[in-house]
């Protein structure tokens, strides 16, 4: 199970960095184009706020299979014996708020399809942005589930 | 159950939540949504629940936040920070107290490029404690140094922390970045100021250093130039207005990884390694970020911050007393929050109350900042200390916290000077912009 996870995060991560190093390129390509030949590459802006939405969006799911959440944990040095029970509560609620935020998500971006929303600039389909931001949420409320329900013990 | 009740409750949960251990990024998600809808109803909650994570995702100016990140893992990785601090210590050799300045010196300038405090201090504690311990420092003091000095990467630009302000509380980030500046090198002057003064009533605890033969100097000095090209990119570049700071990031980057492999300090492996530990941390920090606009949507709903300019303004408090509970609130945060959070949290509810009396936001921005790097020493979670105390088993957790109190004096020297002379944080955006 634990290496099941850990291939599931790290092929989430590689897309994920595969998408944070063409932002990186794009905005390098974008500078040094305006600046050698005055010719900015057209949408740019655009271009990174998708990249940035697949980024985010598929690295998510690895923060919860990597169990990184930032949490503030004061309570383990007081209450060892409740933490394992707090961890898999936690879990259960994540995947809660995850699942709403998924089933909302989806509400919304089947409206914004239907009304064919596209960006100002390149006319580019909202949809994509909308796949990813699904993609990562209902990947992390699965992860957040996995997580929750592991075996007692396991790393 | 009136408005200022629910939002009362909302925020009762919200630390509940958190110390019940729920990812503070869920409480603040949690929380929200119910606040929201307990106030407007469950369908236009519902529907900003849904909303909140698409407008983030096309959010450009988040994009400074993981191409900073990335530049700071490839620095990390690439060996720059055992080369400044050899060039650091070349910088003050000969004076009392030269290997604890250099270190402060050489985290300044990593942490401003490598942006995580957690990540300076575990590097330098690898590389200038022992260095220290060797040459007969007191163990406590030099992982106080160590742990004191790892901070200043939260104020010098370029701050991922800084960038989380920015957008939190919808403030121009290069002019925090110019905000940031001046402050950010005077507390690091305050450090070296420390360091004196306790060399002079401790000799014992900072025994004096040979002084290493001038070429040997200039030629360790020559290593700061990494970081030099590196702080020119990421930095001057936005002061000097040719890139913006997603630019700037980029390109600095960019320019990191050319170095880093150009040297030989990182292969394939390694970048991929930076990538992947860039990815998981950037959508740690988003996660809360998308937690932190719902609350904050809630929090909006309730006019706490409002009525709390009110009731300040009615109950007539001076503007002095209204800061010391702001600093006060911001020191029991950071006994038991991380920075990010304690930005994201608290901003909404205090920043319209310091607008209010009169303060500027730019200003803020810095002074809650410094309030920050205070957190991140502060017992009982003090995150650099615990990081120094993991390397370093032999020194006691308390004895570092210890360690670290003269610094934290200059911390508070540091937020006095930013109150009685704003200027200080705010000349040099004035002077550019």
């Amino acid at each position: 199970m634990r290496r099941w996870r850990e291939r599931a995060s790290t092929a989430c991560g590689l897309i994920a960095a595969v998408f944070l190093m063409a932002m990186m390129l794009l905005t390098v390509a974008d500078v040094t184009l305006r600046a050698a030949f005055n010719l900015p590459i057209r949408g740019v802006y655009e271009l990174i706020e998708l990249l940035l939405a697949w980024t985010f969006f598929l690295a998510l799911p690895c923060v919860f299979l990597r169990d990184e959440n930032i949490v503030v944990n004061s309570i383990d040095d007081m209450a060892p014996r409740f933490v394992p029970l707090l961890k898999r509560s936690a879990g259960v609620l994540a995947a809660v708020i995850l699942a709403v935020m998924a089933w909302q998500g989806f509400i919304a971006a089947r409206d914004s399809i239907e009304f064919n929303d596209v960006t100002a600039d390149l006319g580019l389909p909202r949809f994509w942005h909308w796949t990813a931001v699904l993609l990562g949420i209902v990947g992390s409320t699965l992860a957040a589930l996995v997580m929750a329900f592991r075996r007692r013990g396991a790393p | 159950m009136s408005v200022a009740v629910i939002g009362m409750l909302g925020v009762v949960l919200l630390l509940v939540l958190i110390l019940l251990r729920v990812p503070i990024a869920v409480a603040l998600a949690a929380s929200g949504l119910l606040g929201y809808a307990a106030i407007d109803g469950w369908l236009p909650a519902l529907r900003m629940f849904g909303l909140v994570p698409y407008q983030l995702a096309s959010a450009y100016s988040l994009s400074v936040i993981p191409l900073f990140i990335l530049m700071g893992a490839v620095a990390a990785r690439g060996n720059m920070a055992a080369e400044l601090f050899q060039a650091c210590n070349a910088v003050f050799s000969g004076v009392r107290g030269a290997l604890a300045n250099a270190t402060i010196g050489a985290c300044a300038l990593f942490g401003a490029i490598c942006g995580s405090s957690i990540a300076t201090a575990a590097t330098f504690s690898k590389v200038a404690i022992p260095e220290m311990r060797r040459h007969g420092y007191d163990p406590a003091f030099a992982a106080g140094a160590v742990a004191s000095a790892g901070t200043l990467d939260v104020l010098i630009p370029p701050s991922v922390l800084i960038a989380i302000y920015a957008i939190v509380a919808e403030q121009s980030l290069v002019k925090l970045y110019a905000a940031a500046f001046i402050p950010g090198f005077v507390l690091a002057g305050l450090y070296v100021l420390v360091v004196w003064i306790v060399a002079a009533i401790r000799p014992h605890w900072i025994p004096k250093v040979e002084a290493t033969p001038f070429r040997m100097r200039l030629r360790a000095s020559i290593g700061m130039w990494k970081l030099g090209v590196l702080f020119f990119f990421a930095v001057f570049g936005i002061y000097l207005g040719w890139f913006s700071p997603t630019e700037a990031a980029a390109l600095a980057a960019f320019v990191a990884i050319i170095i880093a492999f150009a040297t030989g300090a990182m292969g394939w492996r390694g970048l991929i390694d930076c990538l992947l530990e860039t990815v998981y941390t950037t959508a740690a920090i988003f996660f809360i970020v998308v937690g932190a606009f719902i609350f904050s949507r809630f929090i909006v709903l309730t006019q706490f911050p409002n009525e709390l300019a009110k009731w300040v303004q009615v109950a007539g408090l001076s503007p002095a007393w209204v800061l010391l509970a702001v600093i006060a609130l911001y020191v029991v945060l950071g006994t038991f929050l991380d920075e990010v959070s304690t930005i994201l949290i608290t901003v909404p509810v205090t920043l319209p109350l310091i607008l209010g009396l009169g303060y500027d936001g730019i200003w803020f921005g810095i002074f809650v900042t410094v309030m920050c790097t205070i957190g991140l020493i502060s017992p009982p979670t003090g995150m650099t200390v615990f990081v120094i105390q993991a390397q370093h088993p032999d020194i006691p957790v308390m004895r570092i916290y210890l360690g670290t109190l003269p610094f934290l004096v200059a911390d508070f020297v540091l937020v006095a000077l930013l109150i009685f002379w704003p200027s200080l944080a705010l000349w040099l955006p004035r002077v550019l912009y």
